[in-house]
């Protein structure tokens, strides 16, 4: 026990544990791994990288799954939509990719020391987190797109709609961090 | 000299920054602000403007995902 305790702590102090699982990795480094990575998904899957498209998706097969069917719904009417839907979850790149960025931002937290399942502090947080993400997801479906698909792949792809989405984005954030100061300070 | 302690555990960003910046106002030359924080960007963005503010900081991990960033005001 002794002995397994004197090798953690060897581990803790180790300079390559520190610098690749401890400390965080510079803004510059983060920016250079996800463009690397984001051309690679465009490259293996053939589209660009998205996240929040698939829970849209999940939301749909849940549905299906208790009984309902979203077959006559505007935005699953398309045959390419259908199809995503039939073929299920494990033949979707961007469900398997977000359970992969769960499980492997998992793995970061523990490798580094810092998991904590953190408190709720009041019920402003709460409705705070519902109303953001209600808002979020519903304004990500009719933009086709939320910061990552519509934003960074919009921008990565050369497309003008990533930079209209970014300047509009913009000032969505300033407001944003105003309601933020105003009620939670 | 005073020490006043900043208690930001389950608080996101910016909400840490913005008090520790308030929080540092009300105090003199010398004085201490201990902000408590468990939210890692904030382990980030806390020391960093600090330490372009001038003041004395150091971190500590006191737990799993939580740590204490000390600040002396310098000026």
């Amino acid at each position: 026990m002794n002995q397994l305790k004197a090798g953690f702590d060897r581990l803790r102090d180790n300079e390559i544990y520190k610098q690749w699982f401890k400390n965080p990795f510079t803004y510059v480094m983060g920016a250079v791994l996800l463009s690397i990575l984001q051309i690679v998904t465009l490259a293996v899957s053939g589209a660009p990288w998205g996240v929040s498209g698939a829970f849209a998706n999940w939301g749909a097969w849940i549905y299906e799954a208790l009984g309902g069917s979203v077959a006559k719904w505007y935005y699953f009417s398309t045959t390419g939509a259908q199809n995503t839907l039939e073929q299920g979850f494990l033949n979707h790149p961007d469900s398997l990719r977000n359970v992969g960025i769960i499980v492997g931002a998992l793995f970061a937290t523990l490798m580094a020391s810092q998991f904590k399942i953190k408190i709720i502090k009041n019920k402003k947080q709460i409705i705070a987190a519902v109303l953001g993400g209600l808002l979020m997801g519903y304004g990500a479906r009719i933009a086709f797109g939320c910061n990552i698909g519509a934003l960074y792949g919009g921008i990565a792809s050369l497309s003008l709609s990533g930079w209209v989405f970014g300047f509009a984005m913009f000032f969505g954030a300033m407001a944003g961090s105003k309601l933020l100061v105003k009620f939670f300070m | 000299m005073k020490e006043v302690i900043l208690d930001c555990f389950g608080e996101a960003c910016p909400i840490p920054l913005v008090k520790a910046q308030n929080a540092i106002e009300e105090l003199e030359i010398g004085d201490v602000l201990i902000v408590q924080i468990d939210h890692s960007c904030a382990m980030k963005n806390v020391p960093e403007w600090a330490t372009k503010a001038g003041h004395n900081v150091e971190i500590e991990e006191v737990d799993d995902s939580e740590w204490e960033v000390i600040i002396e005001k310098a000026k």
